[in-house]
């Protein structure tokens, strides 16, 4: 059976891909953001998982509001990335996964969430931008991407809970799929930040420090909060963060995070952390009791 | 009333992007969301009334976008993720609308960020 090994959250910030394409990973005033991505990097080429499965957020690139989706599961074989009005990034298309996106949708419909179904529609920023920075894709991608796209621009959105209860339901789909495949989940979006209107450029970088450990400790304390409540804590546009309640509702009820950073440069705190289940430790490894020993 | 919204109002500089912002804007919103056509892109480069036309928008819209009124179109109803791809093809950056937004020079709005030099 398929199984979810771990999460990760992550912001997903255009001008991430943009240093990345200017190969601005050494300037100063971008180390700090890359160097927490490598660890990433790094337990992704351990982990090797077959599918990341991104909840992820269009910025009004493949969908526009003549027909703007809550929930859209993409089913194609292969993505293309999405020119966003100033020409396409130099990346190159990534695999999807149509035999899983099919059960996904038999089991997340069946499970009472009524998924709109796309394809043939490219990948934007909030895929990209932070893809780029975990997987090496040169000449190709090394696994599959399982897109999901959540409604964080045009209200109403779904809510937190809605957001977090969808993860639940996108964990027992993958998990009764009967192939043995890694999948990891990846949250996007975040963390504070307001780029509209004249409070633009709000941060408040300890609300951060709170969302990062609520949403490994106590993530129904997130589920509980409206979205005026994001609004006025991280700024307007840190309301997608929910779509990282999605990620955590995929999990263990118990979770450690392996790793975490977060770097404010100037108008988006951005961060990155890896979730591990609580029992995915390797256990084998643990000294084993002296009762043991005794044959008790 | 969305349930999820409310106090909302209180927090200022701020404008909701809802079903009734969507409904009135939607010409405006769709005029700069095509800029991802490469070529309606050169469209508005070239002939910014004939890309008007296209999408026949009203006195006050068009007003909007020649002015670059980028708080005013925000304020009038458009999504601030399709009013950036205006800014691609006016070739300046987003921190440039953000500073506008908030009524200061790109400077000034950058000696108010931790990392000025990451833009």
């Amino acid at each position: 059976m398929a199984k979810i090994i771990g999460g990760i959250g992550t912001s997903h910030v255009p001008t991430i891909g943009l240093a990345y394409d200017k190969k601005r990973q050494n300037d100063p005033a971008w180390a700090p953001l890359f160097k927490g991505y490598l660890p990433v990097a790094n337990w992704l080429a351990e982990k090797k998982p077959d599918i990341l499965l991104f909840f992820y957020n269009d910025h009004a690139n493949s969908f526009f509001f003549d027909c703007y989706p809550t929930f859209a599961l993409g089913v194609s074989p292969s993505f293309e990335m999405a020119d966003e009005g100033g020409g396409r990034r130099p990346l190159p298309d990534i695999k999807g996964h149509p035999q899983m996106a099919a059960h996904l949708a038999d089991s997340l419909v069946n499970d009472e969430f009524d998924m709109t179904i796309f394809q043939d529609k490219a990948l934007d920023h909030g895929c990209n931008s932070p893809l780029a920075l975990m997987w090496p894709h040169e000449p190709v991608w090394p696994g599959a991407i399982l897109p999901i796209a959540i409604n964080v621009l045009q209200y109403p959105l779904p809510t937190p809970a809605r957001c977090f209860k969808l993860g639940k339901a996108v964990r027992r789909a993958v998990e009764s799929y009967p192939e043995d495949l890694k999948v990891v989940i990846v949250g996007t979006g975040g963390l504070s930040h307001q780029i509209h209107g004249e409070r633009t450029g709000f941060n408040n970088t300890e609300w951060d420090e709170e969302f990062l450990r609520l949403i490994v400790d106590q993530p129904e304390k997130l589920t509980s909060m409206r979205h005026a409540d994001f609004i006025r804590l991280g700024g307007a546009e840190s309301v997608e963060v929910i779509m990282w309640l999605a990620m955590r509702g995929a999990l263990d009820e118990k979770i450690n995070c392996v790793h975490k950073n977060h770097y404010l440069a100037t108008t988006t705190n951005m961060a990155v952390a890896i979730y591990e289940q609580a029992g995915a430790r390797d256990i084998s490894k643990l000294t084993p009791k002296v009762a043991d020993e005794g044959g008790v | 009333m969305n349930p999820q919204l409310i106090g909302v109002d209180d927090i200022g500089g701020t404008y909701v992007f809802d079903v009734t912002k969507s409904v009135k804007a939607l010409r405006l919103n769709r005029f700069f969301w095509r800029i991802r056509e490469p070529a309606f892109r050169e469209l508005v480069i070239q002939n910014l009334q004939g890309a008007f036309d296209e999408l026949h928008l009203n006195a006050e819209e068009r007003g909007l976008v020649e002015q670059s009124d980028w708080l005013g179109l925000v304020q009038y109803g458009v999504s601030f993720f399709v009013l950036e791809k205006f800014a691609r093809v006016q070739k300046i950056s987003n921190l440039t609308v953000y500073a506008s937004m908030r009524g200061e020079t790109l400077e000034e709005f950058l000696m108010t960020r931790r990392v000025p030099g990451s833009a």
